[in-house]
C-alpha cells in the first residue's frame, strides 16, 4: 500500500504510550488532555507546520470488536462437541484481540518528502511535539530533528490513509486557488449585468487586488477556518 | 396485497389536509395540564369528539362529514404532566423530549427567528397540549370552540388555556391562533401570502385512501415509475422505507397509528418579498413573474411546475393544456413532474423550494448509484398540513399579521423535518450549491449575505443569474414538537392505562 500519491504523502504514526502515571492520571490520559487543550487555542500548532494539508491526533485505547467473526469449516463439529463440554464450546469461540499498550496516533497528509516534512515539523513546533510525545516509549532519547525523523519512521504504519479534499499541489498553491475561486465568485455576483467596458475595468482592478501569480500575496492562511474581514 | 389502514384509529389531520376538504378556517389552541387526574378526565372528554381519518360519506353505515373537526397532540412535558409511566416516557426520541426551542441551533432559528422573538405563548416552560379545530364555516368553528371552553371550565382547574398568540393590530395575548385560507377576488384559494399555491405535492403512502393516480409525483420515484411511500415513514407501528419499524415508545399500542407533528408559525415578510422581487425582477432577463416562479419551482398563477413549463412560451402551452384537462389530469399535471430532464437546474433552480424540500430522484447524480433512484429523498418526506393566518393589508410592509401555520407530520422528527431544515433549507451542499440556502425559507441574514444561482442550460451562451443579498423572507414566530396519538392511545392516556410492561 503506497503512502504516496503523486506529491501527496499520507503518514500514519502509532507511538506506544508508556504504562506509567503522572500523579494518579495514566500517561495516556495525560496525552489525551494535552491534545484536547489544543482545541482551545486560537489555532492548532499544526497550522504552523509547513505543507500540512490535513491532520488528526488521537489516543487509541484498544481495538474494539463490534461482533466476533463466524465459525470455520469445523464449526458444526465444535457445536456438536459443545453438547458434552463447555470448554469445547469456549475454545470454538473466535479469538479476541487486544492492544498491549495505548497509542498516540498521528494521521497526516502533506505535500512533498517525508524527511523534509518531519524536519520542518520539528523546527516549527518542537516544544509542542515534546509535550505531546513526552510519555511515549523511547521518546526521551529524541533530542534533535534527526532523532525525531528517525523516531517517527520507526513508529510509521503504512496505512495509506488519505483524506479526501485536496490534490497534491503545494499548500500555498492550493490555498491561493481556493482564495481566487472564492473571490472570483464574489466578483461575478457583484458585477452581474455591468456594461462590458465597466466590467473589463472592474476585472482589471480585481486582478490587481487578488494578484493571482503571487502566492505570498492575498490568500487564505494555513489553518484558517474562520471567515474574517481581512483574508491576510 | 394492498395495505389497509385502520382509519378509525388514526387522527383525521394525519391523513387529511382539512383545508382541501372544505374546512378553510381553523383555530389552534395551546393548553397546560395543571393536574394529572383532572387533566386526563379533560382528555377523555375531548377524545369523544376527536375527528378520525375515516372516509366520510352520506350512504348507509357511513360516517358523515362533520361541520367542524377536533384533533389533539401532546408535547413531552404534556405527556409527563398526564403522568405517563416513566418507562414509556423514556422511549420517546431525544429531539421530541427537548422540544423545538432547544433545537434552535439545528433548525437555524436565529436572529429574528430566535425563540426570544416568538409569540409570548411560547415563552417560559413548554406548552403541554395542542388542540386544533377546523370548521367548514366560521360559525361551526365558534360552536366547537365554545364547547371546548366549556370542557376547560368543567375541568376544575385541571387544564388551562394559554393566552399569548399574536394577532391583528398588535394583539399579543390572544387565546388561540386563528388561521384561514387566503381569499382572492372573494374566492377561497390554496395560496399563501407570497401568492404561491401551497401543499400540492403532499406525499402519498401505502394505505392512504384516494385515487391511485395521485401517487404520480407524490409517492417515490422508482425505475418502474411512481409507487406509494412506505406507511412507516409517516405513521408509527408500520414498516418504513428501510423495512424497519420506526423507533417508538413502549407499549406498541401507545405508538401504533400515532405520529409526530411539528407545529411552526412562520411569519412572511411580504414587504421584503415584494421589494426583493421588484429589485431583482427588473434585472432578471426572464422578467418578474418568471423570477417569482424560480424562487419556488412553480408559477404563481396556477402552480405550473417549472420543470414542465420553464419559460413564458412553454408556460402558455402548458396553460392551454391545463385549461382543457379533466380534474384528474389537472392534478397529474401539477404533481407528476421529475427533475430527470433538468440535471443542470436550468429549469428549476437547485435552491428553489420544491427542489429543496422534495428532490425526487435528482440526488442520484450517477444513474444506478442506489437501489432506487429516490433513495436519498424517500426517507426525508413530510406530510404538510396547516393554513395561512392573517391578512396582508399593506404589501409594502413586513410587520403586519400574516404568515402560515404549518403542521408537519412524520415518523421521525430528527430524520425528516430537522434534516430537511438543516441540510436542505439552510445549507446547499447536497445540491452541489455550496452553502446557498433555500430561497424562500432559508435563514438569510445581512452579515453573510445569501445568494442563489439560477442556472442556464449547459449548452446555452447565456450567463447564469445570481440572486444577491436575499433578505430573510420568512421568520419563525413559534412552534414545538408534538406526539399525535392514535385513538386507542388517546383513550389509554385519558384512562391512565398506558402499560409499558
Amino acid at each position: 500500500m503506497p503512502d504516496k500519491s503523486g506529491n501527496a504523502y499520507a503518514l500514519t504514526i502509532l507511538s506506544p504510550i508508556r504504562a506509567g502515571h503522572l500523579d494518579e492520571i495514566a500517561y495516556a490520559d495525560v496525552v489525551r488532555s494535552r491534545l484536547d487543550a489544543w482545541n482551545f487555542l486560537e489555532n492548532s500548532p499544526m497550522a504552523r507546520v509547513p505543507q500540512t494539508y490535513l491532520c488528526r491526533y488521537f489516543v487509541l485505547d484498544d481495538v474494539f470488536t463490534q461482533s466476533l467473526g463466524g465459525g470455520d469449516v469445523f464449526g458444526t463439529w465444535q457445536d456438536f462437541l459443545s453438547i458434552f463440554s463447555d470448554r469445547a464450546r469456549r475454545r470454538a469461540l473466535p479469538h479476541e484481540d487486544h492492544l498491549k499498550s495505548r497509542y498516540l496516533v498521528f494521521s497526516c497528509n502533506f505535500h512533498g518528502d517525508l524527511d523534509a516534512y518531519l524536519r520542518g515539523m520539528w523546527l516549527a513546533i518542537g516544544n509542542e511535539i515534546r509535550h505531546a510525545w513526552e510519555f511515549c516509549y523511547a521518546f526521551d532519547q529524541v533530542r534533535n530533528a534527526d532523532d525525531f525523523v528517525a523516531y517517527m519512521k520507526k513508529c510509521r504504519l503504512k496505512a495509506s490513509l488519505f483524506f479526501v479534499g485536496s490534490n497534491d499541489d503545494p499548500l500555498d498553491e492550493q490555498l491561493k486557488a481556493l482564495y481566487l475561486k472564492q473571490e472570483f465568485g464574489k466578483f461575478v455576483v457583484a458585477h452581474q449585468g455591468v456594461p462590458a467596458a465597466q466590467l473589463q475595468q472592474a476585472y482589471r482592478d480585481f486582478i490587481a487586488r487578488v494578484e493571482p501569480a503571487n502566492l505570498a500575496g492575498p490568500s487564505w492562511s494555513p489553518g484558517q477556518y474562520r471567515l474574517r474581514q481581512e483574508n491576510q | 396485497m394492498t395495505k389497509i389502514l385502520d382509519l378509525l384509529d388514526i387522527q383525521g389531520n394525519v391523513i387529511k389536509a382539512y383545508g382541501r376538504f372544505s374546512f378553510p378556517c381553523a383555530r389552534y389552541l395551546l393548553l397546560r395540564i395543571q393536574h394529572g387526574e383532572r387533566g386526563r378526565a379533560f382528555v377523555a372528554a375531548i377524545a369523544r369528539q376527536v375527528t378520525t381519518a375515516v372516509t366520510w360519506g352520506d350512504g348507509p353505515g357511513q360516517i358523515r362529514k362533520p361541520l367542524a373537526t377536533t384533533n389533539i397532540a401532546f408535547t413531552f412535558a404534556g405527556l409527563q404532566a398526564l403522568e405517563l409511566p416513566e418507562a414509556s416516557l423514556r422511549g420517546f426520541p431525544p429531539e421530541f423530549v427537548m422540544g423545538m426551542k432547544m433545537r434552535k441551533a439545528i433548525l437555524g432559528d436565529n436572529g429574528p427567528s430566535d425563540p426570544e422573538h416568538w409569540d409570548p405563548v411560547w415563552h417560559g416552560e413548554q406548552v403541554h397540549v395542542f388542540i386544533s379545530i377546523n370548521g367548514q364555516q366560521p360559525d361551526y368553528l365558534e360552536q366547537r370552540y365554545q364547547w371546548l371552553l366549556g370542557l376547560i371550565a368543567q375541568s376544575e382547574g385541571g387544564v388551562s388555556l394559554l393566552r399569548g398568540h399574536r394577532g391583528d393590530h398588535g394583539a399579543a395575548d390572544l387565546p388561540y391562533q386563528e388561521a384561514r385560507a387566503v381569499m382572492e377576488n372573494g374566492k377561497l384559494t390554496s395560496k399563501e401570502h407570497f401568492g404561491y399555491t401551497d401543499g400540492i405535492g403532499d406525499p402519498v403512502f401505502e394505505g392512504l385512501p384516494g385515487s391511485p393516480q395521485r401517487v404520480e409525483g407524490r409517492g417515490k420515484q422508482t425505475v418502474q415509475g411512481w409507487e406509494p411511500l412506505a406507511t412507516g415513514e409517516f405513521i408509527l407501528g408500520h414498516l418504513d422505507e428501510a423495512k424497519e419499524y420506526p423507533r417508538a415508545p413502549a407499549p406498541l399500542s401507545l405508538a401504533r397509528n400515532g405520529t409526530y407533528m411539528v407545529y411552526r408559525k412562520l411569519h412572511e415578510n411580504v414587504g421584503s418579498f415584494n421589494d426583493f422581487l421588484d429589485r431583482e425582477g427588473r434585472a432578471y432577463p426572464g422578467g418578474r413573474e418568471q423570477l417569482a416562479a424560480k424562487f419556488v419551482g412553480r408559477w404563481r398563477d396556477n402552480g405550473a411546475p417549472l420543470t414542465d413549463a420553464p419559460d413564458v412560451a412553454s408556460k402558455q402551452d402548458w396553460d392551454r393544456r391545463f385549461m382543457q384537462a379533466a380534474p384528474a389530469e389537472k392534478d397529474r399535471m401539477l404533481s407528476a413532474f421529475t427533475f430527470d430532464q433538468d440535471a443542470d437546474g436550468a429549469k428549476c433552480p437547485f435552491s428553489a423550494h420544491v427542489r429543496r424540500i422534495n428532490p425526487r430522484a435528482s440526488l442520484q447524480t450517477t444513474p444506478g448509484a442506489f437501489d432506487t433512484p429516490g433513495a436519498l429523498a424517500n426517507r426525508r418526506r413530510i406530510l404538510r398540513r396547516g393554513l395561512p393566518y392573517g391578512e396582508v393589508r399593506d404589501p409594502q410592509r413586513d410587520d403586519g399579521n400574516h404568515g402560515i401555520i404549518i403542521l408537519m407530520m412524520q415518523a421521525d422528527i430528527n430524520r425528516q423535518f430537522e434534516f430537511v431544515q438543516q441540510q436542505w433549507i439552510n445549507y446547499g451542499n447536497d445540491f452541489r450549491a455550496g452553502n446557498d440556502k433555500e430561497i424562500i425559507l432559508g435563514n438569510h441574514d445581512a452579515e453573510y449575505p445569501s445568494r442563489a444561482v439560477l442556472p442556464v442550460p449547459s449548452e446555452s451562451d447565456a450567463a447564469p443569474y445570481f440572486l444577491r443579498n436575499i433578505p430573510r423572507l420568512v421568520e419563525t414566530r413559534g412552534g414545538d414538537y408534538f406526539f399525535v396519538p392514535s385513538m386507542t392511545a388517546l383513550r389509554m392516556i385519558a384512562e391512565g392505562s398506558v402499560d409499558p410492561t
